[in-house]
């Protein structure tokens, strides 16, 4: 116990002292270069009342389910593609990792000039191919702002999904398939009765790290659309980022945190709980 | 032929190693060689313009170098200085001397008091221009930062576009500029007015233009919010807005631009007029010295109740915590001398600080710099006619103003709902620091 005491404390220090002291923030009115006083609720109420919250709460939520469902499906797709056996397997395998290793910050301003509307691949693929009359503001336009930053995170994210499913794949005996086979199952049951239920453990380890890593995203947000137009992707990590880095007021954006909290906690909690009922059914 | 292996007793072996750690102990405590000795000062230089840039590095490494110093220079681009200087003294590892943040910072009691400095260079160069006094000085006469150069906002517009449209003079209000832009742009290749309505502060130009309408934010001491009372001056620069939205003159896609979004649509051929810095045209002169040709640079609009022409700065400051501030103020007080400030203002986009810098070649050299003089010369604070203080610097990191206009234009709400929201928003602000 003795020789574990150095390392607990360690851990101690670097997971408990930072989340314990947000939280403190939180309570506070700490602005750079202050002490900060206790403030009680003050934070929240404030918080809680900003015209932005709102919209951060509720496009947090569309943003972090649409996009862990899309990165899921394609993800699982790709990877039952490259499970087969196809001329240029362990090319296609490793091309796929592409949009994950590059920087956030390329990978975005280059979709960011894709969309443009003025000057953008996508808008003059459409006009060229007669689909559209004039120029789409995809990051501008209420109606298509979210949807685009959610396709832009997608596109570099679902490598992670579809290299991990591919990996517990090939883990399945091919021995079950086989008799599967033998007993007239179609691919569909294939996948129904062997796949999904051979991958439930990876499933339930990728998704419960994306869903929090999405939810935390902030790139695509900031340097996509800066949470624009009118707050229409305006996420809670981006209001976070007005309020500490830029209005540098970091009791106010720690408040928003921690009123985010309980959202996060909840949203690991029923993954993990739906993921484990199925492993165990 | 290999060589025999040297052994040693144990006995031998402690006695070399307690020489070898004698030596070694000896040898620190010596005195330390000149150059560990030297004053370490850190800068974080503002990193904006390469040729502007490059310049005051140099400086500062000549410098450095001739006065034995050891200098630490890290380029910081404005929009990271914030993020940086936030985690920099939390942290308690800042840098000795900043060119960004300035106000800020001092408004939080992080900076070193230089009225000293501010004294000497206002003796040595005959004075401070316009109302850079005014960006300085505080109540009690204390001064901690000292403004190296003006920057503001100028009408830029594609000249030959606008003579090809028979329009052969400025405009002098902002509705010219609307008819002016309706006439000239070629839709959907040039469109006539690239100016962001984001939530980026170069969206603060609506601001500017809804002041000049006659509105205001704030009471005469900054802390009372009434534009409630400016109903009418609001909805008048709504109608203008408006027009302008409907006429199809701003391009698509302005609601989420970035602060760049205006200088490269200009600098791609495709806007007839932009508000912006003389950066775009110092760019051209580098990269397209055709389209800078084509380009004129006029004073701001007018609007109905009069011009509303706020300037920026940039400033270097000291924080507290230095080590060596007398260091850091002799670096702030050459940095500042006249012969080296010619060098810089010739690849910069900073308008004259003080009198003596009136007299460099390059504001008759280059016409476009020309508009630096008046504009230094004019111009008003940020906020102008509202307090330029940390509840006003709040509300325009927030661009209150082009949130209310996305909210009609982007969500379709009402005037009444979209100004309301704008006043409870800069109620909160305001009593946070009332």
């Amino acid at each position: 116990m003795g020789l574990l005491a150095p390392t607990v404390l360690i851990l101690l220090g670097l997971v408990l002292y930072p989340f314990f002291y947000a939280i403190w923030l939180a309570f506070s009115d700490k602005a750079v270069g202050s002490a900060g006083r206790y403030v009680g609720f003050r934070n929240f109420a404030y918080v809680i009342a900003w015209p932005q919250f709102s919209a951060a709460v509720f496009n947090t939520v569309i943003f972090t389910f649409s996009a862990v469902a899309l990165k899921f499906v394609l993800g699982m797709s790709v990877a039952l593609v490259l499970n087969q056996r196809i001329r240029g397997r362990n090319f296609f395998r490793a091309f796929l990792l592409l949009p994950w290793v590059m920087p956030a910050f390329v990978v975005y301003l280059v979709w960011r000039w894709l969309y443009d509307p003025l000057s953008g691949l996508i808008n003059y693929a459409l006009i060229d191919l007669g689909l559209v009359a004039s120029p789409i503001a995809f990051l501008s336009d209420r109606s298509t702002a979210m949807p685009s930053v959610v396709v832009a995170h997608v596109w570099r994210n679902f490598p992670f999904y579809a290299i991990s499913f591919l990996a517990g794949m090939q883990t399945i005996s091919q021995e079950l398939y086989d008799s599967a086979q033998v007993d007239g199952a179609s691919r569909a049951q294939q996948f129904r009765y062997i796949t999904l239920p051979g991958l439930y453990q990876i499933i339930g380890v990728v998704l419960l790290l994306t869903t929090i890593q999405t939810a935390n995203a902030f790139e695509p947000v900031y340097l996509l659309t800066g949470g624009g137009p009118s707050d229409a992707t305006m996420v809670y990590t981006m209001l976070v980022y007005v309020m500490g880095m830029v209005n540098l007021r970091l009791g106010e954006a720690a408040a928003v945190s921690t009123l985010f909290l309980p959202l996060l906690v909840g949203l690991v909690l029923a993954v993990t709980v739906l993921l484990h009922r199925k492993a165990n059914a | 032929m290999a060589r025999p292996a040297i052994r040693r007793t144990r006995r031998e072996f402690i006695k070399e190693s307690a020489t070898l750690a004698a030596g070694a102990g000896a040898a620190m405590s010596l005195p330390a060689p000149a150059a560990a000795q030297r004053p370490k000062l850190v800068y974080w230089c503002y990193q904006f313009l390469k040729a502007s840039d490059d310049a005051r590095a140099d400086f500062a490494r000549e410098w450095a170098k001739k006065n034995n110093v050891d200098l630490q220079m890290t380029m910081v681009p404005w929009k990271e200085f914030m993020p940086k200087i936030t985690a920099a003294i939390e942290a308690k590892a800042t840098p000795d001397v900043v060119e960004s943040g300035a106000v800020e910072l001092r408004g939080r009691g992080q900076l070193l008091d230089v009225t000293d400095v501010y004294k000497k260079v206002e003796k040595a160069n005959g004075g401070w221009v316009g109302n850079a006094a005014k960006f300085m000085l505080e109540p009690d006469g204390k001064v901690h930062h000292i403004l190296y150069g003006f920057q503001g906002f100028m009408l830029i517009a594609r000249e030959d576009m606008l003579k090809e449209a028979g329009i052969s003079k400025p405009p002098a209000t902002w509705v010219d500029m609307l008819d002016q832009a309706k006439k000239a742009q070629k839709v959907p290749r040039v469109f006539g007015m690239g100016i962001p309505v984001s939530n980026q502060t170069d969206s603060s130009v609506w601001e500017d233009i809804m002041k000049s309408y006659g509105a205001r934010l704030a009471d005469e001491a900054g802390r009372k919010v009434i534009l409630g009372d400016f109903k009418g001056a609001v909805w008048e620069f709504l109608d203008y807005f408006t027009e302008v939205w409907k006429a199809g003159v701003l391009p698509p896609g302005v609601t989420t631009w970035d602060n760049t979004m205006n200088n490269s649509t200009y600098q791609a051929g495709k806007a007839v007029f932009i508000l912006n810095p003389v950066t775009v045209s110092l760019w051209l002169e580098a990269n397209n010295p055709e389209l800078l040709a084509k380009t004129a640079h006029y004073t701001y609009p007018r609007g109905p109740k009069g011009q509303i022409h706020p300037v920026n700065f940039g400033s270097r400051s000291i924080l507290k915590y230095t080590k060596v501030p007398d260091v850091a103020k002799q670096f702030l007080l050459d940095s500042m001398e006249a012969s080296k400030m010619d060098r810089e203002l010739s690849v910069s986009q900073w308008g004259p600080v003080l009198k003596s810098y009136l007299a460099f070649d390059v504001w008759k050299k280059k016409s476009f710099m020309k508009g630096l003089v008046e504009m230094s010369q004019r111009g008003e604070p940020e906020g102008h006619p509202d307090v330029f203080n940390d509840a006003w610097r709040e509300q325009a990191t927030n661009t209150t103003t082009s949130r209310m206009l996305q909210r009609i234009v982007v969500d379709n709400w009402p005037r009444d709902k979209a100004f309301a929201e704008m006043i409870d928003v800069l109620g909160k602000i305001y009593a946070k620091y009332a």
